[in-house]
This record gives C-alpha cells, structure tokens and sequence, in this order.
C-alpha cells in the first residue's frame, strides 16, 4: 500500500539558470522566512555563546573566548549526566516503542475488514495527538500514590503502594513509560506502512513455499520494508531527544536531577536562571548533535534512494 | 541590542521623580477642564480626573492572597472614581509560583508594559531591581505619606522591600506577609480516647492548645506525629513540603537549620562555602528526612497543593503549611475542626528555638509603565494600605503586614490562623533567604540536591552540601561579588 | 468465530490504548469529590457543571481558545502557501544548493525547543515583538515550513514534469501551470501539510509561553499556569478543558486518517495504513 516517495528526487534536467527570475520569486518567501527566523537567531546564539552574560544581571555580555564551551566540556552543572540521562531515554524508549510497535503492528495488520477499523485506529493512534502538556498534568494524577487510579489497582491486586513520580527508582521508568505510551502508535503507523510495502507476490510465494514466519519476516518482510521501519525509528531517536512539553508537568527534572533531560536543563538554565551566555553554548551544543542525527537521517533516506533506482 | 536595552533600562530607574513632576504640572489643566471635580468634595484634583485606564496585574496562579488582590480591585476602581475621578479597569495574568518569574522576566527584558503591577516573590527583588526592570520605591514613599506605613516588625521590611540586603534601597512593598504555621485537627486532638492513649504510651499529656504548642520542641511534637501514623487507617501524622519544584524543598528545610543555629552564606562577602555545609546544616537534612516516616506515600513530591490534598481529604492529622493557604486549609467540610500554632522548636531546653522561613510577596511596580499607569499603580498602592482595605484584606482570609491591622483587637479572631501568624512574624522566629540576582539559579541548584537527598539518590548529607556550596560559590563568584571558588570544590558531585 | 475473535483483540488493545485518554474525559463530568475518590469510580453521577464554570468564571477561557485556533490556522494556511511555492522550485528547477538548504531546514527543526527559542526570544526581546500575534504567527509560520517543504517537494517529485511541459507548450502561463495544472494533483500533500503542523502549533507550550503574553496565550498555556487553584491542584479544570481540547485533533485522525502517515514522516514515507 505505502509507496516510499523520493525526497531528494533528481530533476529530470537542470533548469535552474533558464529560469531565475521565477525560482527567485518562487523561493523568496520560505528564504526571507529562513534568514530572519533561522539565520539571523542563529548567527546570534553563537555570538552569544562566547560571551558571558545573565539577563538579570544589568550587566552587558562580557566576551570570554570559549569559556562556557570549556566549563561545559568539564561537566559544569552536570552537563554528561543530562546528556547520558538523554541518551539512555531514548535509546530505552525507541526499542521499547520499535519492539512493541512492530508487534501490534504484525497484530494489526490483516484488520481491514475488521468492523469499526477506522474509530478503533483513530483511539489507537490519539495518543500521538494529545497536548503534551495537558497528558504530563494527567499523568502525574493517574501516578499519585494517594488519589491515583493506577495505585488504586496496583493496591486492589495486594501489592504494595509504588511513588512513582517520587521515587528516584521509578520516576524516570515512570516518564519514560508514558513516552512510550505515547509513541509506540507512532511505530505501529510505521509497521504498517512497511509490510504495506511488500509485493504482495513475494508473500505468496513465501506462504506456497511453507516458510516458517520467523523466516518469513525476516526474508520477505524486513527485506522491504526496512526501510520505512529504519526511517520510523530515526523520526522517534530525534523527536525523543527534544522531549520537554511530558517532563515539566510531570517531575520538572526532579527527583534531584533523576529526569532532567537536556531540553529540561536548556530551558532551566535559559528561561529561569537567564545565564543567556551559557545557555546558547548550551544550545550550540544541541545543534550539533542534532546536525548530526539529521545526517544519519538523510544518509539513510539516500540509501533508499540508490537501492530504489 | 540587549546592551542598549539593559543600559536605557538603567536610565528608566530615575524617571519616576521627573515623571511625579510632570504629572504635577498636567493636574493644573486638568481642573479647568473637570467641571464636575466640586461634586463630590472627597475628590482630590488628580492629573488623570476624567480619564480611563487599563492596569494589568500578573499574580501568581493558584496562590489564595495573589487572587484576593484580584478580586478586592474592583474596589479600587470605585475608590479611584470617587477619590480622584478616572476610571480604571484591570486585566489579570497568572503563572504558578515555579513560572511566574520566568513570566515576568521575559517579559520585562523586553521593556514591555505588559504587566504594570506584579506580585513578586520576595527572593525575586534583586533580580528584578539589578537589571532596572522595577521601580525603586525611595522617592514615591517619600512623597506618599499613605505609603509610610508602620510595619508590623523589621521581618516585614528586610523581607518585602530592601534590596540589596542590609541597604537602605526599597523596591517592593508587602502584598501579603507569610509565614509556616502548624495546622492540627482540633477534633482528633479533642477526642478523649486519643488523649488517654498518648497519656498512657508517652507519659505526657497530649499538647492541645495554641500555648502548649508555643512551648513544644520537634522532639515532642514527634510523639504526636508518631501516635496518629496509622498506615493502615490511611491516616499520617504531618506533612512537610519536600518535592524539588520552585522553592518548596529549601523553605521546610531552612527552619531545621537556621533553628538549630545553621546559616546558609553571608550576604556581606558573598561567601557560601564553609558555611552551608556545616555539620549542622548535614544533621538537619539527616532529621528533615527522618520525618518522611510519619508523612503519606509520595510526600517527597509534595508542595503547596499537595499538602492542601493530603490534609483537606483527611489524610494527615498535621501539616506544617503557609498561613497565606489558609482558606484552602480549612475548607467548609473542616471548619471548627482545625486548630492553628506556631510550628515547634528545634533544640532541646533552654537552647531550643524556632527560626522559620518567610513567606509571602511584594507588590513591585515595573519601571516601563508610562506616566498614567505608574501614577495608578502607586494610587493602588496607597489605597492597599488604607486600613479599611488592609482590613478587609484580612477579613476575606489574607495576611495585612502593617502594625495598625495586626495590633488591633480583633485581628486574632478573624481567621483560624492569624494568631499564629502574628507570632511567627515576630522579629526573629522567621527569616528569608537570598535577595540576590542570580537567586534563581543558586535555588534551582539547591533543590536539585536536596530533593536528591531526601529521595535517596545520594545519602550523604555532608557530600550534597559540598556539592551545593561550591556550585552557589561558583554562581556568585561568576556573578562577580564573590570570593573564589575553593580548590576542595573540584572533587564535589551530586 | 476465529474472525471475530481476532477483531475483539484488536479493539481490546485499542480501547487499552485509549483507556488514559478515556480516563481524563470521565473526570471532565466528575465533581472534584469523585476524582478524588478512592477507591476511584467509574460508576458516578455525571455533571455539566464543570463545563459551566469553565465558560462561565473563566473568562479568559473564551479568549485562549480563539488565539489557539486564529494562532495554528493563520501560521499553516501562510507556512503551507509559501513551502508550495518553494518545493514547486525545488522540484522542478532544482537550484543549486536545493540538498544542502533541504538539510538545512530539517536540522533546525530536529533542535530542542528551548534551543530554537532562546535566540528568538533575544531578538524579540530587542525589536519589541513578544506578546504580538502577527510576531508569533508569522514564527509558528516559519516552524512549521520545514516539514510542509519535505512533505510537499515529495509529492511535486511524484507528479510528472509533463504535466507541467505541456501546459507551458498550450500557452498557459506560470501562474497557470503552478495553480491550476499541478497544485490539483498535490491536494493529498497540502492536507497533509496542513493537518500535521496544525496538530503540532495547536498543541504548542513552550513557545507560546516563552514569546507570547497576556494577548496571545493559547489552551496549552493555560493548562500549565492554570493546575493550581486556591483549593490545590485544580482537577477539575485540567480535565474539563483537557477534554475540549484534545477534541478537534482526535477528530481530525478520524476524518483525515489516511493522511497520517504522510504528515507524521514529513513525506518520506507516503501511503494509507
């Protein structure tokens, strides 16, 4: 069903110069966009971030070389330990949503004559549509030891009461959880849009021949659709990297520093402490891992596309 | 850009004396044409007579005397139409406690008149008056005598209006005073099968008055915290705020230490090592924690809201909490029922002593406003401290801090918990901390360790002080009125 | 019978899905007692009352709902108007440079948001353009091109430049082939544009709270300042308004499904589930 499109599709012909004056006018609004909102800001926080300089101090930015990359290099505040917290999230977390989404999704996949499919996928698929705000706020109450409906049913099947926003052992698996909660929808669209892409042809074969299914998956469905499940999972490590809107509500980074993500740190050290200075090498930082997860992700996309042609 | 912002911004702080003159100069031609202004002849000549004005107010979200303010306005509004003949009208932004100086500062950075009048948190003064983004209120009480008012005790004014600590700048007058009181269950103290029970299991009666409290040490009032943990009856003996959002951990941690005669640094040098990590300071986080064991499960999260949770559905006997939530304490299903003190004392015998932390906010005017809106927002002032809104402040469940209201005779009667208050908004039962510009940082620091001490994630008191010491050395030394960070410092982690 | 059994699994695994979101809508017609509750109830007396105070004594209710919808509708309709035109070049011309501000445009909008706003926030802080909602519009506009321009510039890809040839050798004009030739054939990519980044400004926070104010505040704002109230955290508020408000979303999966996948991937995978 799903057809992988080119996004980086050869133009039949190099027509650019022929026609400049219309590629000038086409592209004019998304580059003055781009140089206002992108180019501008970002030339800004790299000035900034060799500069030492709080909002709240009165005082104006004071140059200091690389100081704030260095103190950061050193581990000031903490910095790896956001990084690893970081890394460890979403490593955990998109095996987690590939691994149960990839099931569900096999699950799913002869439903299209089940009755009611569309409202049963459309309940499937909210999470990933929700406020994030307003799903952290939720969640903190169905967590709450006191008042909250999880560990009213923990407690009805005579387990012991778990704090599970409070205690240091379970408030990260707790945040992560509801992340996978949120995600893992997002792998099953995923799933099926890949064994979409298996010839139908080659999945008869495979049932004439009596491969086993453990065969089968691998031979034919992970062969095709590979793709499509490499391009889902490289979506989820990059989005779950930015994840902010779920902690706030839920922890706020605590207990201590127990979920205190990068973009936690970032906001924290901007918008409540105003250390601009550290806070854009900070950001410089973050762009720089996500400049390289894009390339991993443009790699790949290429990947497809010599195979394709 | 920011620089020219920041410097113009500095150069805002001496407008308002300029601006009070001007005004003074407007008011003539405003008479002339105010045919009306003898009508009513309490109305005083006012440069804005026949004008309307729009304030905005940014308060705190959720914060009981921050929505009081909120709601006793329109009474301004009339008493400005009858007073000095405008119109005014007023718009409300809220953020909670842990987002509201994020709120106002973004917004003030831009030298924006978004918010003419902001609720502040104390701890905030400094970091609102360094960068110039409020008005000093030297000149304007100066010229007001409405404005001079006699405080209830020096606490008020070191608290609420001095910046930087010990000058004798004032940015801020009190919104609200606040301090930590103990709420009981009067009916669970009341019953005499509990009474006989602790008699017999602790020989000593069990303490039931507002005096016995006043008198009582953590040590005893541990007993009565221990006697009423009953898990198995979903019922806890107290609770304490110890979650790491905003300020709530530090605040209930402070009164252990400052009681027992721990300090946290010292404003003059700027010095935070060798003086927060003292052994007492070690002990007191070790005794904070103890006391986990008579509060409900989850109580490291617990804040302001959640403790109102925890004891409006009954279950904790106690709760050490901010007088200013009072009304949310003691809701219509518990009247009658609670019984409000001063919190215990730390120590033992005659060395035993109670130093709290303050509570409590600060109006602060943003130096941006135009004329009109500085010259409303200092009429509000003025009215906020006649007695009969300072009065009816209080009579609506908030906390006046002037010495005229807090003296008068019926003030102990108005609410549950004003006479506890009162007492601990004596000199020297409550304190507050930093009034410093980096404040935010040095406490979001600090909350993360101790938040990471009281959860368990590190159980070493004296290394979480260590590592908090040296990074709020760091913040101030970087800040540049500090002294260096000691070399013990390079070994400290959380 | 082996059937249907297979297709109660599949709903049961739904409905387990959906049994959070399910939980937030019950407490919406619940009174603050009932959330409170314990054991919890599912079985309760349902309530309006909630609803009524949401529009009645929040007044501001009304004015953060309308920036939420005027704030998402105005910055797509602009964002996905201009990605059009850009990925039409894109595709068609293929300017020197096309791969690298591709990459470009991606990477920015792979950063984490505080990252994306801190510089944003200086230099709205500096020309005086916070709490303004042609400012924060014509932001939401340029984050959400990014994706419009992947989306679109893979559709444009898949729609043979003969259509195109053969309009311009009939006479038609630019404007003529863009519009009336090619923009037709791409109507799945524009929904998809479309429906994705209004998903995603619709439920926007930190953004809106950092650069906008009193006058552009939208729900997501107000979820997060609004949970305490004076009687602790405000139960009741947050799920009635949570209700409402995932409302339109979940009803636009429902009507657009099949553009999902498409949005969800900025247009690197294409297809129906």
């Amino acid at each position: 069903m799903a057809a992988v499109t080119d996004p980086i599709a050869a133009a039949p012909r190099r027509r650019a110069d022929s026609h400049r004056g219309l590629v000038f006018i086409l592209l004019a609004p998304v580059l003055a966009f781009f140089v206002v909102f992108n180019t501008i800001p970002l030339l800004w926080l790299l000035g900034l971030s060799f500069h030492n300089f709080s909002l709240t101090s009165g005082m104006p930015p004071e140059f200091v070389g690389f100081q704030n990359y260095y103190q950061l290099w050193l581990g000031r505040n903490n910095f790896w330990g956001d990084l690893s917290r970081t890394f460890t999230f979403v490593a955990v977390g998109v095996t987690i949503q590939t691994l149960l989404g990839v099931g569900l999704g096999l699950l799913f996949w002869g439903s299209r004559t089940m009755p009611g499919r569309r409202i049963a996928l459309t309940l499937l698929f909210a999470p990933m549509v929700l406020t994030p705000v307003a799903t952290g706020t939720f969640f903190r109450f169905i967590y709450d030891p006191n008042f909250g409906v999880l560990n009213q049913m923990i407690q009805g099947l005579g387990l012991p009461m778990v704090d599970f926003l409070g205690s240091p052992a379970t408030a990260y698996w707790a945040v992560l959880a509801v992340d996978c909660w949120m995600w893992t929808p997002f792998m099953i669209l995923m799933t099926l849009a890949a064994l979409g892409s298996v010839p139908k042809a080659e999945l008869e074969a495979a049932e004439i021949d009596r491969l086993p299914f453990r065969k089968r998956f691998t031979l034919v469905i992970l062969h095709h659709g590979k793709f499509i499940l490499m391009l889902g999972i490289l979506l989820r490590v990059i989005d779950s990297f930015k994840t902010l809107d779920l902690i706030i509500p839920m922890t706020k980074g605590g207990p201590g520093q127990q979920t205190r993500l990068v973009a936690v740190e970032l906001n924290k050290q901007a918008f409540e402490s105003f250390n601009m200075g550290f806070s854009s090498a900070y950001a410089v930082y973050l762009l720089l891992v996500s400049i390289a997860m894009t390339s991993v992700f443009i790699f790949v996309l290429n990947l497809r596309r010599r195979r394709g042609s | 850009m920011a620089r020219s912002t920041l410097i113009s911004a500095r150069n805002q702080l001496i407008m308002p004396r300029r601006r009070l003159l001007k005004g003074a100069a407007a008011f003539g031609a405003a008479t002339l044409g105010a045919p009306f202004i003898n009508r009513l002849h309490a109305q005083e000549a006012h440069p804005l007579a026949g004008q309307t004005i729009e304030m905005s107010i940014l308060g705190i979200a959720g914060w009981l005397p921050s929505s009081l303010g909120v709601q006793m306005s329109p009474m301004f509004a009339e008493f400005a139409k009858e007073r000095y003949g405008y119109d005014v009208s007023f718009t409300f932004a809220e953020a909670p406690f842990a987002d509201l100086f994020q709120k106002a500062a973004t917004s003030l950075a831009t030298r924006s008149q978004e918010f003419n009048i902001i609720i502040s948190d104390s701890q905030w003064l400094g970091a609102l008056a360094q960068p110039g983004w409020i008005v000093q209120l030297n000149d304007i009480i100066a010229q007001n005598p409405e404005l001079q008012v006699e405080w209830y005790s020096p606490i008020v004014v070191d608290t609420y209006m001095k910046y930087p600590d010990g000058s004798d700048q004032l940015w801020g007058l009190p919104q609200e005073g606040d301090t930590i009181a103990l709420f009981l269950r009067q009916d669970m103290l009341d019953d005499p099968a509990e009474q006989q029970a602790f008699q017999e299991a602790h020989g000593m009666p069990l303490p039931r008055t507002f005096e016995e409290y006043e008198n009582l040490t953590m040590a005893d009032f541990e007993k009565v915290a221990a006697h009423f943990t009953r898990p198995d009856q979903n019922l806890y003996g107290t609770a304490m705020q110890y979650s790491r959002v905003y300020d709530f951990v530090s605040c209930y941690l402070y009164p252990f230490m400052w009681s027992q005669g721990g300090d946290i640094w010292n404003p003059d040098t700027g010095e935070v090592v060798g003086i927060l990590n003292s052994d007492i300071n070690a002990t007191a986080m070790q005794q904070m924690k103890d006391w986990l064991k008579y509060q409900p499960p989850g109580a490291t999260n617990f804040g302001i809201a959640e403790e109102v949770d925890v004891f409006t559905q009954g279950r904790v006997f106690s709760a050490f909490q901010w007088a200013a939530v009072g009304l949310s304490m003691i809701p219509e299903s518990l009247q009658g029922k609670v019984l409000v003190v001063p919190p215990p004392k730390h120590g033992t015998g005659d060395s035993a002593g109670r130093i709290y932390t303050m509570g409590g906010q600060p109006w602060v005017l943003n130096a941006f406003n135009d004329d009109a809106h500085m010259r409303v927002g200092i009429d509000f002032l003025k009215w906020w401290y006649q007695p009969e809104t300072a009065v009816e402040f209080a009579r609506r469940g908030g906390n006046p801090a002037d010495a005229a209201t807090l003296n008068s005779p019926d003030f102990d009667t108005i609410n549950p918990w004003n006479r506890a208050y009162k007492y601990m908004l004596t000199d020297g039962r409550s304190r507050d901390f930093w009034h410093h510009p980096k404040y935010a940082e040095m406490l979001a620091l600090q909350q993360e360790g101790f938040s990471a001490f009281m959860t368990g994630q590190n159980e070493d008191a004296k290394a979480v002080l260590d590592y908090i010491a040296c990074g709020q050395q760091q913040i101030l030394a970087d800040a540049g009125n500090a002294p260096m960070v000691p070399d013990m410092c390079y070994s400290t982690s959380l | 019978m082996r059937r249907s059994l297979y297709h109660a699994v599949l709903w049961l695994v739904a409905l387990i899905w959906f049994a959070p979101v399910a939980w937030i809508i019950l407490s919406a017609f619940k009174t603050r007692e009932d959330i409170l509750a314990t054991p919890p109830k599912l079985l309760f007396t349902p309530t309006l009352q909630n609803f009524r105070d949401l529009f009645t004594t929040n007044a501001s209710f009304v004015v953060q709902f309308a920036n939420s919808v005027v704030l998402s509708l105005v910055s797509v309709v602009i964002a996905v108007a201009i990605s059009f035109l850009a990925a039409y070049a894109f595709s068609r011309f293929k300017p020197k440079g096309t791969d690298f501000l591709m990459f470009l445009l991606l990477s920015v909008r792979m950063l984490p948001g505080p990252a994306v706003i801190l510089p944003i926030y200086l230099m709205y802080a500096a020309f005086g353009w916070k709490d303004n909602h042609v400012a924060l519009v014509l932001f939401y506009a340029m984050f959400s091109v990014p994706f419009s321009v992947w989306i679109l510039k893979g559709f444009l890809d898949g729609v043979s430049i003969r259509y195109d040839e053969t309009g311009r050798v009939n006479g038609g004009s630019w404007f003529h082939v863009i519009f009336r030739v090619v923009l037709p054939q791409v109507k799945p990519g524009l929904i998809a544009a479309f429906i994705f980044n209004l998903i995603f400004v619709w439920n926007e926070f930190l953004f809106n709270f950092v650069i906008g104010g009193v006058q552009t505040q939208n729900i997501p704002y107000a979820l997060a300042v609004g949970t305490y109230s004076d009687g602790g955290l405000n139960w009741t508020f947050i799920a009635t308004m949570t209700t409402i408000y995932i409302l339109p979303p979940i009803l636009a999966i429902y009507a657009f499904q099949k553009y999902l996948l498409v949005g969800m991937t900025f247009g690197t995978v294409r297809g129906e589930v």
